[in-house]
């Protein structure tokens, strides 16, 4: 038994005995900082409060801190909630999410990342090449968002080398390829079924949609410059390979895994399969309706 | 079914016929007291106090700026008045109101006595209080020897040169300079004792992953002050040296920077504004759980998005610099950051969105508050984002846009949960309920009288309307909307009263509240309203998030969950 529970079951509690140190002590701060805008007299005042208010203070804790007993009267206290509890309803599955139980490792996502925005430089390089007859012209249109004094370049100043035009290309194309090799290590074990649409096709053309509106605010002269139809395919080259670097990994286990029943986990009975069978999902349907 | 679990808990026995204490022995009882309950409500009646006085200072300026060509108050004095305002509202009414609540609750909900340090936390409280009578007292010292000026008017950023002994003479200044520092002196020593307190004072089985949120909040809260309060502190020393030791650390002609100044002031400036929004957080995710019934979704996640915000908030401050012409590089690092900050941000508004979401909703008073800063709290973000592009921040830095941002952020999001936050632990401080009658009327008064006031404000922001401004032409075409927007203040003036006079009059008449008046799973509802000094007689044991929860239903524990 602790102290605090002897002491409770004797009727009282210590507590800190109230003290006004405290007050004197920032009155006297308080006072000193008035002094330096008023008169002398009031900080000197201060000073003296202040050191009356530590000696105080210290001779409250010091050598036993001082406390007063505090009677206690015991009485019981009902906590009962206010509120009645009913039997839950039973719940149809049909509606419920069913998150995967097993996904990719992050690591999956940054090789695919990595792979990926390999992939689509070959596109945007021949792009270049094609239409500027420069290999450098995708990444310095890149590069441009990022340089204030690059915005009215001529296609002649993109078309040439530039050294820092590279570093920032390969920093915004980098940064831009790990995002989005990780947004699909974490969706494609969402959409299990078809992965080669989902990665390949879906999300290039989801994702080319959201950056032709949003492309005039994040880089102007890559909006006015942009060719639309190598876009798409340089983000169709980067969801195929990515997509395909991401889906031959092996998959790691998550939370919802240790969900399931132990007969499920150790392999026993497949519910999960159950789950995801359409033919059952289609006769649970019908028996609802 | 409802179930009743009788657990030993201490009612206050004394005798109706007790005498009634004298009015000297009720102040030398508050004057001396080291008890945390009532150090926070002095906090909190302290910066009511304060925030009729800034309240009264906002309406002033509305008057000045309802109708152009106006002189209701001389430039000077209107310079006085958006400095205290901003001054006061900040460091002496929302500090101060958040210390307040912290102190009462964070040892009531982790099982404990007391503070760590309760002489500490005494001296805390008085040191902050000081220093805003420090403050209004330069309305009558301020003019010194020299007769310039009387209460500060550089505005509560105090931006170099303006601080220089050339553009200020006199001690205006000075006041502001020294208020500031001690109520920086009160924060710090508050924080120690919240971050104290909740490491070493937690009750048994109340594990870090079963605190409640209000108190990891505030936990993460008090670290951020210790970082960005020092700085300000630093910068007001280095102020008072320049203007009285003639070291030239902000003098732009004698070799200092101004810009070092506005580093200084915005390294504690931003974090600042994340120290005050944190706290409503913190309310917030203690009473839409209670009011939906439902636990909060995503404990972990909150609690990570609350570290994030913490380490976030420290590296966006130079946002507020984007026109001072940093270069681009700062310029794009600041954008990114201060976007980054967004995404644990949202993830608290989706936690409450769905915690929300299939809950069986209760419309008290203080849930209507809750809801409406969900609203109003994502519109000024969504405005933050905007004002985080460096370029639009260009066109729009130092308008009323800007004014309209911030305010939507304090009032909309800070105040309205504020309110929330009175309405849900009045009882408990009190053992009165608040009329939910006269509640009802506040809630919706004060909503449409914010609308009114900084949904419109944005709109002379973006006609180009500088902020500060004392007076302005009438063929701007800013009349109109300065119209609604004073209009607007009128009405929350109104909403204000009323709840001040719920505040009375419920401390008097109101229904008496009992130990739980909301079915509320969190410790301090285990104890009496008010509760006794030693808060609880036995200190209690908690198995999950939600002890009291696992009193009333011991069928269905949250421990068998969490």
């Amino acid at each position: 038994m602790n102290n605090d529970e002897e002491r409770t079951q004797s009727g009282v509690v210590e507590l800190p005995s109230p003290t006004a140190w405290p007050m004197v002590l920032a009155l006297g701060l308080a006072l000193i900082c008035t002094g330096m805008v008023t008169n002398v007299v009031i900080g000197l005042l201060g000073l003296l409060l202040f050191v009356w208010g530590g000696i105080g203070w210290f001779l409250q804790v010091l050598p036993h801190e001082q406390h007063v007993e505090v009677p206690v009267l015991n009485e019981e206290i009902e906590i009962a909630s206010s509120r009645r509890l009913k039997a839950r309803l039973p719940a149809s599955d049909m509606h419920r999410k069913i998150l995967p139980i097993e996904t990719y490792h992050i690591s999956a996502g940054i090789k695919g990342g990595i792979a990926g925005g390999i992939a689509m430089i070959v596109p945007a390089a021949l792009f270049g090449l094609i239409r500027y007859h420069s290999i450098w012209y995708a990444a310095n249109l890149l590069a441009a968002g990022g340089f204030v004094s690059w915005i009215g370049a001529s296609d002649a100043f993109l078309s040439q080398f530039h050294m820092q035009g590279l570093f920032a290309a390969i920093a915004i194309h980098g940064l831009t390829s790990l995002l989005v090799g990780l947004l699909y290590g974490a969706v494609l074990p969402m959409y299990p079924r078809y992965p080669i649409v989902t990665a390949g096709l879906v999300a290039p053309l989801l994702f080319t949609g959201i950056l032709h509106s949003a492309l005039g605010v994040i880089s102007p002269i890559l909006n006015q410059r942009i060719d639309w139809f190598w876009f798409v395919i340089s983000q169709v080259a980067f969801g195929l390979v990515c997509g395909f670097v991401v889906n031959l990994h092996t998959r790691v286990r998550t939370a919802q895994f240790r969900a399931l029943p132990f007969a499920v986990r150790a392999g026993i009975h497949s519910d999960f399969a159950a789950r995801n069978d359409p033919a059952e999902k289609a006769d649970k349907k019908d028996q609802a309706q | 079914m409802a179930t009743q679990t009788p657990v030993p808990a201490v009612l206050d026995q004394t005798t109706s016929t007790a005498c009634r204490p004298m009015w000297l022995e009720v102040l030398h009882d508050w004057v001396t007291t080291v008890d945390h309950k009532k150090i926070g409500l002095m906090y909190i009646g302290y910066a009511l106090l304060f925030l009729v006085v800034a309240g009264f200072e906002a309406l002033l300026i509305r008057i000045q700026l309802a109708i152009p060509n106006n002189t209701f108050v001389s430039p000077q004095v209107f310079n006085r008045l958006f400095t205290m305002h901003g001054s006061t509202m900040i460091f002496f009414v929302a500090m101060p109101v958040l210390f307040g609540f912290g102190n009462y609750l964070i040892p009531l909900m982790i099982g404990a006595r007391d503070m760590a340090f309760p002489r500490l936390n005494a001296f805390s409280f008085w040191v902050s209080a000081f220093g805003g009578l420090l403050l209004y007292f330069s309305y009558f010292g301020g003019s010194g020897l020299y007769g310039a000026g009387s209460a500060p008017d550089v505005g509560w950023w105090a931006y170099a040169p303006l601080t220089a002994k050339a553009f200020s003479p006199g001690h205006s200044t000075d006041y502001w300079t020294l208020a500031i520092l001690l109520s920086g002196v009160g924060t710090i020593g508050t924080a120690l004792n919240i971050v104290t307190t909740v490491i070493c004072m937690r009750c048994p089985g109340m594990k870090l992953s079963r605190m409640p949120l209000l108190v990891w909040i505030y936990l993460v809260m008090s670290l951020m002050a210790f970082v960005t309060i020092s700085p300000l502190t630093a910068a007001q020393i280095m102020l008072m040296l320049d203007r009285y030791l003639g070291s030239h650390l902000f003098d732009t002609q004698a070799g200092g920077s101004a810009v070092l100044w506005m580093h200084f002031f915005w390294i504690f400036g931003h974090p600042e504004v994340y120290i005050l929004i944190l706290p409503a957080f913190a309310f917030a995710n203690e009473i839409i759980p209670v009011f939906s019934r439902k636990a909060i979704f995503g404990y972990p996640a909150m609690v990570a998005a609350t570290v994030g915000i913490g380490f976030v908030s420290l590296s966006v401050w130079a946002h507020h610099m984007f026109t001072v012409g940093m270069g681009a590089g700062a310029n794009t690092f600041f954008v990114f950051s201060s976007m980054t900050i967004a995404v644990p941000t949202g993830i608290k508004i989706f936690n409450w969105l769905a915690t929300i979401w299939g809950g069986k909703i209760r419309f008290t008073t203080s849930m209507m508050f809750a809801i409406g800063f969900l609203f109003q709290f994502l519109i000024a973000g969504l405005t933050g984002i905007m004002l985080a592009v460096a370029p639009f921040d260009w066109q729009l830095g130092n308008s009323y846009f800007v004014v309209a941002h911030f305010h939507y952020v304090i009032v909309g999001g800070i105040l309205f949960m504020l309110f929330s936050a009175f309405y849900y632990w009045y009882p408990k401080m009190t053992g009165r309920m608040l009329s939910e009658k006269l509640g009802k009327w506040h809630f919706w008064l004060f909503l449409i009288g914010f609308h009114l006031t900084f949904d419109i404000m944005h709109i002379p922001g973006i006609l180009g309307m500088p902020r500060r401004i004392y007076t302005y032409e009438a063929d701007r075409g800013w009349m109109i909307w300065n119209l609604l927007v004073s209009s607007g203040a009128m009405i929350q003036t109104v909403g204000v009263l009323l709840f001040v006079y719920n505040l009375v009059r419920s401390y008097f008449k109101g229904a008496v509240a009992g130990a739980d008046p909301w079915d509320g799973w969190t410790l301090e509802w285990s104890t009496t309203s008010p509760p006794p000094s030693y808060n609880f007689a036995v200190i209690p044991s908690v198995g999950s998030r939600r002890p009291l929860w696992d009193l009333k239903h011991p069928e269905d524990p949250d421990n068998n969950y969490e």
